[in-house]
């Protein structure tokens, strides 16, 4: 589809993306290769459970989880990009901070809506005197959960994906007197067509390792992933060899959904700045438009609100007259800073490097490492960083932020590829003609064409992975982290010595971070790159 | 190879950008103690031991934590004898045997008179102890089940949140009280829970969160708990189910490293973690039963432990723990 003439020539671009990529499946194998050698004078153990059953059923659970999550993103972005209203600015960063906040919160805010004492059931006592009975534990409280999390993530990626059509375009458009099928199919979709297949493999991958959700809203051992039987050969058994042979097998079966999405031919879309939609949808589309919304926001917002609700009560000043919030605070920001600008530095090598060469296959091989990191199992990391920092004769605890530093990078950069690679590779193809006949160097394309074009995009990214680095733990369970605590930590903390109050207060805290994080920064650095140009 | 290089160059970044206490300068010996990490947090037992062992020991206490008690053994397990480890603090019941099989603890080296339990154990001392228990809201359910059986029997909507035994502790524990009151009939006994477990989490703290957010009517959980929220919360509707099969204990152990450098210091620690001053600190930081008597410095609240105990030997637990966990699992499937 792609005529590579018209594309700049950029070795050094490929070069260096392919040096990111090389690095990173270096240090997944490097992590692989260090459990399996400690585990060498053992032998495996055969597994506890069916695998192939487990893979059966994993599979099928992430792949209900992939296609619903994409199909209410979509329409989600589609109604978002259409409607203007009071908040809208908020409701998106509600959304986009559903990802980000740890999952295991994300299910006790269900919960506290659709659960056996939620806001639902007391108000249909109230209203009916009989309780619903809502059968949220099982698979459909699984999808439940992911589609939560990952639907609103897919529509925040895909509404930067239709706000960023040209004005023109729309112009153009409208004077067609598009119907607002036809306004879909031929304007939305093509924008939206070169993203899916990134969302798809990182909703599939967040789904089939999903671990403490699908043990939560799981209802027994019937709804089970890898993950689970991971860890079990890990923690319980000990059998390090069997652990690592289970994660090549989960590493595998992640890699052929990866190698499949990295594989997608690049888009050429048209990118531009937006200006303010002055073309409404009429008559059923806008009804549709507003009931998406409404569903989403009960479906979506009332989960973090109720989160909102029951962390932010009196409890919050007691957590906050504490030193150790202060200082957990202090951590995470400077890890989110820190693993926030090197995502960035890690998923502009990439996308950059990606888009610059029309070879499948080294697109492919750019591409696909960045997913491998979400593929490897949690334990598995966290236990294989533990061996690589000793055998590097490094001290665990003094290498610890260090380590969390890298591995959150590493862990959003997926996500900052979906939202990255589709523009950057849409922008070269689309005007790689243009770069060649102005004779662009490689910064100057960077700096006078790519990134103006990219710099919502970009916050989205910071705002993304420093919120990720803000949720998760990482993979310091093994690295004795007594003065070293982020908030996640200090939010376990407290949950497992009976202080669900003050773990519901640092939720909450941690929530009003993130949807802060997201409302702000996109804005940030649209308004830096304003006032560069 | 770069990524290396990275990892390290940023460690070093980290070290300059994060000073730590890793060296006291004045040069007295350390103590280094694994443990799980609530047990080193700030409302944990942890800084008040550390505090009152310091005061007569002229050495520092160094706490390395790790996520529970069972990641603390695989953490010496993988740092073998180059461990900087002195002390494990934590392990339990159930784990106890599998860390005597690596050979890297030595004898204790206490004589231990005076514990509330039998004790002949030469490499670990115990410093508390817990029953594994169904805990309930008094006012929601007035008449709870006294026995696994009358659980059983009871219509399917009353629910209970039980824990993974191959990721927490209790959960496992679950599965020891059940083949120890019912030996062969246990995965009977699993198949009839079947339809009253609401979930099984990941870990205690998932399930008790669950219970107390009214979820379920009784979550898999201490004998202790309700004396948590009667102390520290005042609050005295929780109480656990006097099962009438008996109760599983589960015995919070400490032991010393063969590859101490400090063993002088770490049998002194011992011996002080059993000494009526750090055991008076345990009940309300660690939410368990001390070992010796305290007399009056236990709080009211935490009762009388149960009556009827359950035993289970270290070689019977080695032997079949497996295919326990395997049998629960398959009956709940």
């Amino acid at each position: 589809m792609t005529n590579p003439r018209i594309l700049p020539d950029r070795p050094l671009r490929t070069l260096s993306g392919a040096a990111v990529a090389l690095a990173i499946a270096a240090l997944v194998a490097m992590v692989l290769w260090a459990i399996f050698t400690t585990a060498s004078d053992s032998t495996a153990q055969p597994p506890r459970v069916d695998v192939w059953h487990l893979v059966a059923m994993t599979t099928i659970q992430a792949g209900l989880s992939t296609v619903l999550s994409l199909l209410v993103g979509v329409a989600l972005a589609w109604a978002l990009n259409r409607l203007r209203f009071p908040g809208r600015d908020l409701v998106v960063g509600l959304f986009a901070s559903a990802i980000v906040t740890p999952g295991l919160i994300v299910a006790f805010g269900l919960l506290a809506v659709w659960g056996r004492a939620g806001w639902i059931n007391q108000a249909a006592l109230a209203l009916t005197g009989h309780p619903l009975e809502i059968p949220l534990f099982g698979l459909g409280g699984i999808l439940a959960a992911h589609v939560i999390l990952d639907a609103s993530f897919a529509a925040r990626i895909l509404l930067a994906r239709l706000d960023a059509i040209p004005a023109a375009r729309l112009k153009t458009g409208q004077s067609l007197a598009l119907t607002a099928w036809q306004r879909f199919t031929v304007i939305d979709w093509p924008m939206l067509r070169g993203s899916l297949p990134g969302l798809a493999a990182i909703i599939f991958l967040l789904a089939f390792t999903s671990f403490p959700i699908v043990l939560l809203l799981g209802g027994g051992p019937a709804n089970q992933t890898m993950e689970v039987a991971i860890y079990s050969a890990v923690r319980l058994d000990f059998d390090l060899k069997g652990a690592v042979q289970l994660a090549l097998v989960q590493i595998a079966i992640c890699s052929a959904v990866i190698v499949a999405a990295a594989a997608f031919a690049p888009i050429s879309a048209a990118t531009g700045a937006s200006t303010e939609p002055r073309w409404r949808d009429r008559g059923p589309a806008r009804l549709l438009q507003r009931g998406v919304l409404v569903a989403s926001v009960l479906g979506f917002g009332l989960p973090l609100l109720a989160i909102l609700v029951n962390g932010l009560g009196p409890g919050v000043l007691d957590v906050m007259a504490r030193g150790s919030f202060w200082s957990a605070l202090g951590s995470s920001l400077l890890i989110g800073t820190g693993s926030a600008l090197l995502t960035l530095l890690l998923a502009l090598g990439i996308g950059l490097g990606r888009a610059a060469t029309p070879r499948p296959s080294l697109r492919t091989g750019i591409g696909a490492p960045a997913y491998a990191y979400l593929a490897v199992p949690a334990v598995v990391l966290s236990l294989g960083a533990f061996l690589l920092v000793r055998n590097a004769g490094l001290v665990p605890e003094t290498a610890a932020p260090a380590v969390v530093l890298c591995a959150n990078a590493l862990l959003s950069l997926p996500f900052a590829l979906a939202t990255l690679a589709p523009p950057l590779d849409a922008i070269v193809r689309q005007r790689g003609r243009l770069i060649r006949s102005l004779g662009l160097g490689g910064w100057q394309q960077f700096q006078a064409v790519e990134w103006p074009l990219i710099s919502r995009d970009v916050g989205v990214v910071l705002a993304l992975s420093f919120c990720f680095s803000l949720g998760d733990l990482g993979v310091i369970a093994l690295f004795g982290t007594q003065d070293f605590v982020t908030l996640p930590l200090l939010m376990y903390r407290a949950l497992g010595a009976y202080r669900t109050n003050d773990a519901a207060a640092i939720a909450a805290l941690m929530l009003v971070i993130t949807i802060a994080a997201f409302v702000l920064l996109p804005k940030l650095v649209g308004r830096l790159t304003d006032a560069a140009s | 190879m770069y990524s290396f290089n990275r990892f390290a160059l940023a460690a070093v970044i980290c070290a300059l950008a994060f000073p730590t206490l890793a060296q006291d300068k004045e040069a007295k010996p350390v103590l280094d103690i694994y443990t799980y990490d609530s047990f080193a947090a700030e409302w944990g037992p942890g800084p008040q031991l550390k505090a009152g062992f310091e005061k007569t020991c002229g050495c520092t206490v160094n706490f390395t934590t790790a996520e529970d008690a069972i990641s603390t053994l695989r953490k010496v397990q993988l740092e073998g004898a180059a461990t900087k480890a002195d002390v494990v603090v934590g392990l339990d019941t159930a784990t106890s045997g599998e860390a005597r099989a690596t050979g890297l603890f030595a004898p204790h080296g206490q004589q231990l008179n005076g514990l509330v339990l039998p004790w002949t154990d030469v490499e670990f001392v115990p410093f508390d102890y817990g029953y594994f228990a169904y805990v309930y809201n008094k006012e929601k359910t007035p008449n709870p089940p006294t026995s696994f059986e009358e659980l059983i029997a009871l219509p399917a909507s009353f629910k209970i949140v039980i824990e993974d035994p191959r990721s927490s502790t209790p959960g496992l524990g679950n599965v020891f009280w059940i083949a120890a009151a019912y030996g062969d009939r246990a995965p009977e006994i699993w198949k009839g829970l079947k339809p009253h477990v609401l979930t099984m989490t990941r870990g205690w703290s998932e399930a008790y969160g669950l219970f107390l957010d009214g979820q379920a009517d009784m979550v898999l959980s201490y004998t202790t708990s309700p004396a948590y929220h009667a102390i520290a919360e005042h609050d005295d509707k929780y109480a656990y189910a006097r099962f009438t099969e008996g109760f599983i204990p589960q015995v919070e152990v400490a032991g010393l490293l063969k590859s101490s450098d400090q063993a002088e210091l770490g049998q002194k620690f011992l011996a002080y973690l059993v000494s009526p001053e750090a055991q008076k600190v345990i009940p309300t930081t660690n939410w368990m039963y001390p070992v010796i008597d305290i007399g009056a410095d236990l709080p009211a609240a935490f009762g009388t432990p149960p009556g009827k105990v359950l035993a289970l030997d270290e070689a019977s637990i080695a032997a079949n723990s497996r295919a326990w966990v395997d049998a629960a699992l398959a009956a709940l499937q």
